[in-house]
């Protein structure tokens, strides 16, 4: 696993929302979900993804539940709120502006400038 | 924004705080085996698998903190790391600790034995049913300069009778009983009441009842309530005492109740042994239908919903009609309704304030002296400071953890203050003057805890935040630089101590004038000429049973026999009778007035102190005699009155005039009116206090003018206890049931009356005391501080020539600057404060100079002093190894 990369500030929380919003996870399994979405191309830091879960959940964004994994253990499983949903709303809207308009400055051509 | 989530998360990482941490490891482990598991099925060995799994999560730890602080506990666990820091660090430097922890201590312990008393006395409400409704009435007659006298019983009755204020209004005096039938005789502190007094208070009897209104009746079976005390000391807590009967002053008693002990009646502060009714008294029984007189005091009990001023307004309608109704007796008096807890503190209040103020001082000193220390330590610890500043460390984290570090210390003085003052109010309590109203032993409650806790914590605040801001918000760059060279101190810290070392002089010099201004006061009251001398002078009580010795001829043949008798005994020639004793007894004030005298200005009373005495009553006690004649045994009941005046009494009513021949009219009980010939003039007494100038003083032989007891006094070289074996022995050898009381040294019996001013004296020395101890280690402090960082100028001064005279002289100028300083703020405080004092003071003005003056001196001498071995370390200075140290 050398596949890891930088982060924007606050992009890790976006893509810990994301990924619980397509069903409850534990934490290993966020991390598998990311690396799988992303194609094995993104590998999130281990020891930055339980902070950041301890934080969504501190603001409320998602909450947690002890069930049983697929290997029948105990495992803590986070899934999205109603808040978090909205949040996972905005934060794609900015990203996805900001994502326009980074693309839009990197795409300018020399005379235009 | 999630409030309620952010609080829920916040509130389970305090509460389940173990719960947490248990969930988090577990959540961590379940992350670490499924890696593990995941790398064991890409083929590794399953130790290797665990081994890289960890590696991969990297420092666990570090991680855990993160998601401690994400959850939002970060402020309980850093307060519990700053506690862990702090005890390490305090820990470090145990000689800096145990300093501090010891100041605050004394300045904590001191306050909370100080103020368990205030408390006592002046806070706590008194001990019975809605205390505020309890009231006094006094009856004054300004015109005549009587003031806040008592009653007669039948202005009593008239008031009960005729009042919509009042649940219920209740007289009391006190009378000494003698006690006898089980055990020795005994001289009993009894109060005589109406029966009222006890529903007045509302307070249940541990056995039996309590008076009823028929037990007030004249003619009604005479009976008597004990105290638990004396029921268990003299009655071995007999469950059977009530029904049974006890003589008292040679009378039957049928005992109706025991009273708990707790229980007094709060007229009176003296000890109280049993309680009668007024009727059944021998002395004021009979003073009951008489109309005038002003002896009995009332209390009253406030209806519910009535106001202060409404019962006054009563009042005043109430003496205003029976001024009119009997206007011999009544004109002119008024009656004054008081709150009742305002009485009892009365003439304490001022001298426990002064107390409470300082030693309030004495804390606010110590937190001084403590700031100063840790400002001292803030700069030994600037590097630390810095380094955490240059870490990343916030102004607000350090300020928070370098206060978590004073309120450490502040509660470990708080708990070594607390155990301070519990040992304090002890010896408090043993040095307390009698007339203190206390009703409850004074202690420790929970009251004084929490005072002592939120002192603790005020202080904390107090000597922490000033060196906390000073170090947390001086800059990085300037820390770390003196951090790296020797001088250490930065400017604004070093003004600051001094600064702190000139308010402790200033502090100190406001105790110690104060302590001056009330030991010189305390002195020139001792030192005062009573008027008479009391050297060598034994007094011993006698008093009579009234029942047995109803009438004045039988207590004349006693007291005859009795004198005779004792001064036939040899070493007890010189031996006398007299009641009452200046200042060991009450005094007896009367009114008199001169036959053929023009008028006297209205606002002069006619009253002057009466004293009974045996003829050589003048000799025994040294009081002179100025003109014409003392008593001689000639002045016998069948022969013409006489009298003696004072000199005072000589010069307020005969002025120019030779008083010797004139004639007086007087009598006690004041309506036994005689006219009695002046024969002689003696010497001025203090006979109400000490620092009480002499008044006008009246006195009459006690053949003509017996009384049922008195106090013998004899001046004589044998020792106490065998005088007074020999006058019990002729006391019983006439009655053997009559006991001999409250004998002791004269001079004795005069030191009690001046112990509230000694307590105070002594107490304030003592502030005084620890006050100077703590400047003195304040500018000692500073100055070998500011010595050690001036090693390198010293050296090249030394180097270049510089005597050590003259080194020694620079350092103990600064030293002297300082007190300087402190000086003068604390002089101008002290003339500021000192007004507080005068009511204190007597015969020293608050400005004395000599007290100014010798404090200046001492301090002065104390900063020499405290400068003295910083001042020799400087002269010692090695040239070469000062400049090596840079």
């Amino acid at each position: 696993m050398d596949k890891q990369l930088d982060l924007l500030q606050g992009t890790l929380d976006m893509l810990i929302l994301k990924a619980v919003s397509l069903g409850p996870l534990h934490g290993y399994g966020v991390l598998l979900r990311i690396l799988q979405i992303s194609k094995d191309r993104l590998e999130i830091q281990q020891g930055s993804l339980y902070p950041a879960l301890y934080r969504l959940e501190h603001q409320g964004w998602i909450e947690s539940e002890w069930g049983e994994s697929e290997n029948k253990r105990k495992a803590k499983y986070y899934r999205l709120t109603a808040a978090g949903k909205r949040r996972l709303q905005s934060e794609m809207e900015k990203w996805n502006a900001m994502a326009d308009i980074i693309a839009g400055i990197l795409g300018a051509r020399p005379e235009e400038t | 924004m999630r409030i309620a989530a952010r609080i829920r998360s916040w509130l389970s990482a305090i509460l389940h705080r173990p719960r947490t941490e248990r969930e988090m490891d577990a959540e961590l482990r379940f992350h670490l085996e499924s890696r593990a598991e995941d790398l064991v099925r890409a083929g590794l060995p399953r130790e290797e698998a665990l081994r890289r799994a960890r590696i991969e999560f990297g420092a666990i730890e570090s991680t855990k903190e993160e998601c401690r602080e994400a959850r939002g506990s970060n402020l309980l666990e850093s307060l519990m790391q700053d506690l862990r820091f702090g005890l390490r660090m305090l820990r470090k430097s145990p000689g800096f600790t145990a300093v501090a922890v010891l100041t605050l201590a004394l300045g904590i312990g001191a306050n909370t034995a100080i103020f368990s008393v205030v408390y006592d006395v002046l806070l706590r409400p008194l001990p019975y049913a809605h205390p505020e409704q309890l009231v006094c009435l006094y009856q004054s007659k300004l015109q005549d300069g009587m003031k806040m006298t008592g009653s007669s019983y039948l202005d009593l009755e008239e008031w009960r009778g005729h009042n919509q204020v009042f649940s219920e209004l209740a007289g009391a005096q006190r009378h000494d009983l003698t006690l006898t039938g089980r055990g020795d005789p005994s001289v009993v502190d009894t109060v005589v009441l109406t029966p009222e007094a006890f529903s007045l208070l509302q307070e249940k009897p541990l056995a039996g009842r309590t008076f009823l209104p028929e037990d007030g009746n004249k003619g009604a079976a005479p009976v008597v309530i004990l105290s638990e005390s004396l029921w268990r000391e003299r009655f071995g807590a007999d469950p059977g005492v009530v029904g049974t009967s006890v003589n008292l002053d040679q009378r039957s008693f049928t005992i109706i109740g025991v009273m708990p002990a707790d229980f007094r009646v709060p007229l009176f502060t003296e000890r109280q042994q049993i309680w009668i009714p007024l009727a059944q008294d021998p002395l004021f029984g009979g003073w009951m239908p008489r109309r005038g007189g002003h002896w009995l005091r009332v209390m009253g009990r406030l209806k519910p919903d009535v106001s202060l001023a409404q019962a006054q307004a009563e009042m005043d309608g109430l003496s205003a009609r029976l001024a009119q109704e009997y206007p011999d007796v009544n004109a002119g008096w008024s009656v004054r309704v008081t709150p009742l807890q305002q009485i009892l503190v009365g003439n304490v209040k001022t001298a426990l304030l002064v107390l409470l103020g300082a030693v309030g001082l004495v804390l606010l000193l110590a937190c001084v002296n403590i700031a100063n220390l840790l400002l001292a330590r803030a700069t030994s610890r600037a590097r630390e400071v810095a380094l955490r500043q240059a870490l990343g460390a916030a102004h607000g984290r350090i300020l928070r953890q370098l206060l978590t570090e004073s309120a450490l210390l502040g509660s470990l003085g708080a708990v070594a203050g607390i155990l301070l003052a519990y040992w304090g109010v002890h010896a408090l309590g043993a040095f307390l003057p009698p007339e203190l109203p206390q009703f409850n032993p004074i202690r420790v409650d929970a009251w004084v805890l929490c005072f002592a806790l939120l002192l603790s914590l005020a202080a904390s605040l107090v000597f922490g935040l000033a060196p906390a801001l000073l170090a947390s918000r001086s800059s990085t760059h300037t820390n770390l630089q003196e951090g790296a060279s020797r001088s250490g101190e930065g400017g604004g810290r070093r003004r600051a101590r001094r600064v702190l070392a000139a308010v402790e002089i200033a502090l100190a010099v406001v105790l110690i004038v104060a302590a001056g201004l009330l030991a010189r006061s305390f002195l020139s009251l001792t030192s005062v000429n009573p008027g008479f001398n009391p050297e060598r002078v034994l007094k011993a009580e006698v008093s009579l049973p009234q029942y047995q010795y109803s009438t004045p001829q039988q207590w004349t043949a006693f007291s005859s026999a009795l004198l005779e008798r004792v001064q036939a005994q040899p070493g007890l020639r010189d031996s006398a009778l007299a009641v009452p004793l200046p200042l060991a007894d009450g005094y007896v004030n009367l009114g008199f007035s001169i036959p053929g005298a023009p008028p006297l200005p209205p606002g002069t009373p006619a009253t002057a102190d009466y004293v009974s005495v045996s003829p050589e009553y003048f000799r025994v006690l040294g009081i002179p005699l100025l003109r014409g004649r003392a008593f001689t045994p000639a002045d016998a009941p069948s022969t013409p009155r006489v009298a003696v005046i004072s000199e005072a009494f000589a010069q307020m009513y005969f002025p120019n005039q030779d008083p010797v021949g004139k004639h007086l009219v007087f009598g006690f009980p004041p309506n036994t009116n005689v006219t009695r010939e002046i024969v002689g003039i003696v010497g001025d007494v203090r006979d109400v206090g000490l620092q009480q100038e002499p008044g006008p003083m009246m006195y009459v032989p006690f053949a003509q003018e017996p009384f049922w007891g008195g106090a013998v006094v004899t001046k004589t070289t044998l020792a106490p206890s065998t005088a007074f074996s020999e006058i019990r022995q002729v006391v019983q050898g006439i009655d053997k049931n009559l006991p001999v009381t409250d004998a002791g040294r004269f001079s004795d019996a005069i030191a009690t009356t001046v112990a509230q001013p000694r307590f105070r004296a002594w107490l304030l020395g003592l502030f005084g005391v620890v006050a100077l101890l703590l400047a003195t280690a304040g500018i000692f402090g500073v100055i070998s501080y500011s010595v050690s960082c001036r090693t390198q100028e010293f050296g090249v001064r030394i180097a270049l020539g510089a005597t050590p005279r003259a080194i020694r002289g620079m350092v103990l100028r600064e030293s002297l600057r300082l007190a300087a300083f402190g000086l003068a703020a604390g002089i101008l405080a002290s003339l500021a404060l000192a007004q507080f004092l005068k009511s204190q003071l007597y015969g020293v003005g608050v400005r004395d100079p000599l007290t100014f003056v010798a404090t200046a001196i001492l301090l002065l001498a104390v900063a020499l002093a405290a400068g003295y071995i910083p001042a020799r370390r400087a002269t010692r200075v090695d040239p070469l190894v000062a400049l090596r140290y840079e």
